[in-house]
């Protein structure tokens, strides 16, 4: 190689690597939000990338109440939630809510003497041992519910675990005892971050990985925790309960399960989407499942960056894209039911 | 005056300048971020008025329902009550529980690096309580969770709740090990080494000829140490422990990570889980940050006011006691 081919080289590298970024990155999408939709946005971004070499879009994990006040400030164009925007933060900032798949949440406990059977526990049941009306285990309301094991329960402390960081699971959490409970409904009620009645031994977690960390150093817990996590909390050794739906039937989340709550209130789903999916009927529906969405300003900056953005919204909820099993199953999320992502996509083509 | 020096007086002005500029921008940063905080916290100090103080109920308000609710001519989400008595509460117990734990141990650890360590491990030895000081605390919270709380709640709590559960705030319920021990355990752990670091340079003040002359009037070591050493800088010594105190009161992380986060309730026993001002500013930010009235992100500001007027209050005194007192170098 002489000098000048060398130097040719050189220069032209130098003039690639000034010129790619400029060109790889016209468009910049910021996703940030919900830690539990994060894991799946990295996996979407990486298959979408080549897609769209133009765009560059950045994730972050912060949590569903920075995805959703950020996407209102324009600083995220995606802010990813578990939980719809409020009705008085709608009035003050409208927000497009667009589900993107569904979730699912498992109550687990470990109790050394049930070990990883399948508990049935019901909303009024929860409601009770987290209103500290329900204190032991071997309270006869959950001894009643359990006849098989009922001689198993132990007569131990029940240690309650809740989310101590605003979160979507505490959101729908809290929705299931509100809609099985009346007094919860009219006592903590719901929302990302409640009020929670006094109990003692109580504890609050931080995080998922906290939730598991609690309920697997802290014998005789329960904890909700997202199915995302449900690999962890197997081999953490917790159990997972069968949960009492509308129907009267304790059923364990499963593709089967989450999949019939989602389908039997797809009809009910309003075209904003905002909706609860907690309670849902039908004998083989689980009874906590929601949408996990994208927040997103229905007026973005510029059109290029609206084109972008739907772009990347109508591939991730398409079932020959981001919507398929493959990318799904890696965090145990359910697709949209054809006629939701018929909603959603109506929803996408309006940003502008 | 020769040019050479003109020179010189002009470098020096500038430099007088530079460094002038530097401190004032320091000086203003805390002046600032009062003024920021004062401003962010204006609503709630209008809502939440004095029971701010008095009230546990730490409710941020129904975010789904529906309706307002106007206190002193403020507009809140119904339900809304702002009560921190258990955060200050959880606050000063951690605290104090971990300056009890930490400063009789930093005192022993003093006196050895003084005067049992040879001078050559001196080095070795002050460097790592200054490595000590320096590991980031959510290093020690993770050891906290992994190892501390189970141990707490799995030992040391049974342990200890049935043996001397006649002791009132011992007895009751052991818990999961997330709660107050934990975090003035894990406290203690991390204000040591600034602890210790600072007594030892206090002690290094006491002049080797006065150790000399206590022991050559046939004093034994441990009598020297006590009756002439800690008296001569006693005062600084409670300085430092004053200065770690306003550490242990900031620490956050370590503190979420093991204080079991407790809600609308204060401690029954010394295993109850418990909750701190800068850890319930982090754990509730998320969720204030879609309260469309905004009274939520304001009521963490006011915590926030409230934190830092007890931590510069507490450095302060603490700053002025050691510097009153010789010592000569402090650690953070």
């Amino acid at each position: 190689m002489n000098h000048r081919t060398f130097f040719a080289g050189a220069l032209s590298i130098v003039a690639l690597s000034i010129a790619a970024p400029a060109f790889a990155a016209d468009v910049k999408l910021l996703e940030t939000g919900s830690s539990l939709v994060y894991p799946l946005m990295n996996i979407w971004v990486k298959a979408y990338a080549p897609k769209a070499p133009s765009v560059q879009i950045t994730t972050e994990s912060t949590g569903s109440g920075a995805g959703i006040s950020q996407a209102i400030a324009g600083v995220a164009q995606i802010g990813a939630s578990d939980a719809y925007v409020s009705d008085a933060q709608m009035a003050k900032s409208p927000m497009m809510n667009i589900p993107l798949a569904i979730s699912a949440q498992q109550i687990n406990y470990n109790i050394p003497e049930i070990g990883t059977a399948h508990l049935e526990l019901s909303g009024q049941v929860l409601a009770g041992i987290y209103d500290g009306s329900i204190t032991m285990w071997n309270d006869e309301k959950i001894k009643s519910l359990n006849k098989d094991v009922a001689a198993k329960l132990p007569a131990k402390t029940i240690i309650p675990i809740r989310r101590s960081d605003g979160s979507g699971d505490t959101f729908i959490f809290s929705q299931y005892l509100s809609d099985t409970t009346p007094s919860w409904k009219n006592g903590p009620g719901f929302g990302t971050s409640i009020s929670w009645p006094a109990v003692q031994n109580e504890v609050g977690a931080n995080g998922n990985p906290g939730m598991i960390a609690a309920c697997k150093g802290a014998p005789y817990s329960i904890a909700y925790i997202g199915i995302s996590f449900i690999d962890q909390t197997n081999a953490a050794g917790l159990g997972y309960a069968k949960l009492q739906n509308k129907d009267g039937v304790f059923v364990l989340p499963t593709e089967q399960t989450i999949k019939a709550a989602a389908k039997a209130l797809t009809d009910k789903t309003p075209t904003d989407e905002r909706i609860s999916l907690i309670d849902a009927p039908g004998k083989n529906a689980y009874p906590i499942i929601n949408y996990e969405y994208a927040i997103v300003n229905p007026k973005q900056s510029n059109a290029e960056t609206a084109t972008a953005l739907r772009n990347f919204l109508t591939w991730t909820i398409s079932k020959r894209d981001g919507n398929q099993a493959r990318f799904l199953d890696q965090v145990h999320f359910i697709a949209l039911p054809e006629s939701i992502a018929a909603k959603s996509d109506e929803q996408i083509d309006k940003i502008r | 005056m020769t040019k050479s020096g003109r020179r010189r007086r002009r470098r020096d002005l500038a430099l007088a300048g530079i460094t002038g500029t530097a401190a004032a921008i320091t000086a203003a940063a805390v002046f600032l971020i009062a003024a920021f905080l004062v401003v962010s916290a204006l609503p709630a100090i209008r809502f939440n008025g004095a029971d701010f103080f008095r009230s546990l109920t730490w409710n941020s308000g129904n975010q789904y329902g529906s309706g307002t609710l106007v206190r002193h001519g403020v507009t809140g989400l119904p339900g809304a009550s702002f009560g921190i008595l258990v955060f200050v509460f959880g606050t000063l117990a951690s605290s104090i529980l971990a300056m009890l734990i930490a400063t009789p141990v930093a005192i022993l650890v003093a006196i050895a690096l003084v005067y049992r360590v040879p001078r050559r491990a001196q080095l070795v030895t002050n460097a790592l309580v200054e490595l000590m000081a320096g590991v980031p605390s959510v290093v020690y919270g993770l050891w906290g969770v992994i190892v501390l709380v189970p141990f707490i709640g799995n030992v040391i709590g049974p342990f200890v709740t049935e043996r001397l559960g006649f002791i009132p705030v011992l007895g009751g319920s052991a818990g999961s090990g997330n709660g107050l021990f934990a975090s003035g355990l894990l406290l203690a752990i991390m204000i040591l080494p600034i602890m210790a670091a600072t007594m030892r340079d206090l002690l290094d003040t006491v002049e080797r000829d006065t150790i000399e002359a206590s022991i050559a009037l046939g004093a034994t070591f441990w009598q020297t140490v006590t009756s002439v050493a800690i008296p001569a800088v006693r005062v600084g010594f409670i300085g430092a422990a004053l200065l770690a105190l306003g550490r242990a009161f900031g620490e956050t992380m370590a503190v979420l990570m093991v204080s079991g986060s407790a809600l609308n309730q204060l401690p029954q026993n010394l295993f109850a889980p418990i909750n701190t001002m800068a850890a319930s500013i982090v754990s509730q930010l998320d969720s204030a940050l879609t309260d469309a009235s905004g009274l939520s992100v304001a009521s963490l500001a006011e915590i926030a006011l409230v934190l830092f007027a007890m931590t510069l209050a507490v450095n302060v005194v603490a700053r002025l006691i050691v510097r009153a007192n010789g010592g000569s170098r402090i650690t953070q």
